[in-house]
């Protein structure tokens, strides 16, 4: 049921635009195209900052330090109960969408679609968001390169996250 | 920011080059130990049971083998031209000495893979950078034309009226009307209908308007790191189309937690973007 509301939106949103603009008289095309033509320039205004993160994400990643981290804080996990691997999905998540979306994927091979490690990293994936793209996104579109306090915040939000869902998932799912 | 990403960079190249000193310390990759294979033919020599084509080259004293890529070579061999960065490439091994049909051979050195590592990690990654934002042009291009009509239908107008009362508190630096507002609601309200791809367009919408209330060009204002707080904590009752696609019909169950989790985070990241606002206004009215 949900799956089909949540495709429906989509469509019923576009033409529900569209109607309530002809409604209105409004010159649907025109105005779409004159709105569509910003898409161009925002998108290449992003490429510096989003070059800047993604390549400092990737050496991370390449490197080995990440791998390092997730061995480290393997202990930590295996105490709670949790199976380490979803230690992946916890450092990643902040940092990179596509490499949360690969790491779930990853992990519903390993496990299936019903075990508590991929409820709980299904769970942290939905929870919250790649806080540096979307510093990288949002700031670098309008030229903004000092960000204040919003790093911190929007990691603090992250970790919140990331720890609520491990004890939710915990608590609902085994 | 800066600290974090410089230090990113920093402690990678420290890892590679630390990993890569280790590697050669231990000669983790055997270099200088040789091989053993068998010959087969003219053609084709035997290594731990597989049969690789090759062909001996060379005069006595100085001959190779030099082996072309097929999809049967064994793993040694594929991991030691991955290694290398020259996977799928003619492979030569040195020949040490020769029995009879045994020959003893070195594979190709292997050094500095880290390092290699993370300087194509650095490069692929600045193109996959690019490939991101020529893919987000059309995403954009479509929420903005079908935003540009919502708002000459008002409908955006109209929306304000009814958002407004809801968030205006958290964002008191925005005046009454401001289409700022608007955008706002409208990105949050794609968010919480976990249309991600609207959402981004619509966000940056958001920050052009807040910008133009900004004082400082190139710093955040308070309003923006609200803002942004609201959007990494991520705020969404219907489950992205990702995870749909992903999970299939386990989401629902998934919901629950997910709307759990996000709830606090969100609530987090709120009230931690309301202390850093109130503690920066103490730290100006002390200067002043």
């Amino acid at each position: 049921m949900l799956n089909v509301l949540s495709i429906l939106i989509l469509p019923i949103m576009i033409v529900g635009i569209i109607l309530v603009g002809l409604i209105k008289k409004v010159p649907v095309y025109e105005s779409f195209v004159s709105g569509a033509k910003e898409g161009f320039d925002i998108a290449v205004r992003i490429i510096p900052y989003l070059v800047a993160i993604l390549f400092a994400i990737g050496m991370f990643r390449a490197s080995g330090a990440m791998d390092f981290l997730i061995y480290l804080l393997s202990p930590v996990f295996s105490w709670m109960g949790v199976s380490p691997e979803i230690i992946g999905m916890a450092i990643v998540r902040p940092l990179s969408g596509s490499g949360s979306v690969g790491i779930l994927a990853d992990l519903i091979t390993q496990f299936g679609e019903d075990s508590l490690v991929v409820k709980m990293a299904a769970t942290m994936f939905g929870s919250t968001e790649t806080t540096f793209y979307v510093i990288a996104v949002y700031f670098g579109a309008v030229g903004i390169k000092k960000v204040r306090y919003a790093l911190k915040v929007g990691l603090m939000a992250d970790f919140t996250g990331i720890v609520a869902s491990i004890l939710i998932s915990l608590w609902l799912f085994s | 920011m800066n600290k974090i990403w410089a230090g990113l960079i920093i402690v990678s190249f420290l890892f590679a080059i630390g990993s890569d000193i280790r590697d050669e310390w231990f000669n983790i990759h055997k270099n200088g130990n040789p091989i053993e294979v068998m010959v087969v033919n003219e053609n084709a020599i035997s290594f731990e049971q597989n049969i690789v084509s090759a062909k001996l080259v060379g005069e006595k004293g100085i001959q190779e083998l030099v082996l072309s890529y097929s999809d049967s070579w064994p793993t040694k061999f594929v991991e030691n031209a991955e290694l290398r960065g020259k996977a799928r490439e003619t492979l030569r091994l040195t020949v040490v000495s020769q029995k009879g049909d045994q020959i003893s051979a070195l594979l190709p050195q292997v050094h500095v893979v880290k390092l290699r590592a993370i300087t194509t990690a650095a490069f692929d990654m600045a193109e996959t950078a690019v490939k991101i934002a020529i893919g987000l042009i059309g995403v954009m291009a479509l929420w903005l034309g079908l935003l540009k009509i919502a708002e000459e239908s008002n409908l955006v107008r109209r929306l304000v009226k009814f958002v407004h009362p809801l968030i205006g508190k958290l964002f008191p630096d925005i005046p009454k009307d401001h289409p700022a507002l608007a955008n706002i609601s409208l990105n949050l309200t794609a968010n919480i209908l976990g249309l991600g791809n609207a959402a981004t367009p619509l966000g940056i919408k958001a920050m052009e308007e807040l910008q133009k209330l900004n004082k400082n060009s190139d710093t955040a204002s308070d309003a923006m790191c609200m803002f942004l707080a609201i959007n990494t904590s991520s705020v969404q009752l219907l489950p992205p189309v990702t995870l749909v696609a992903l999970m299939g019909v386990g989401v629902s169950e998934l919901m629950v937690s997910i709307t759990l989790a996000t709830i606090i985070s969100t609530v987090v990241g709120i009230s931690g973007a309301l202390y850093f606002r109130r503690k920066s206004r103490k730290m100006e009215a002390n200067y002043a």
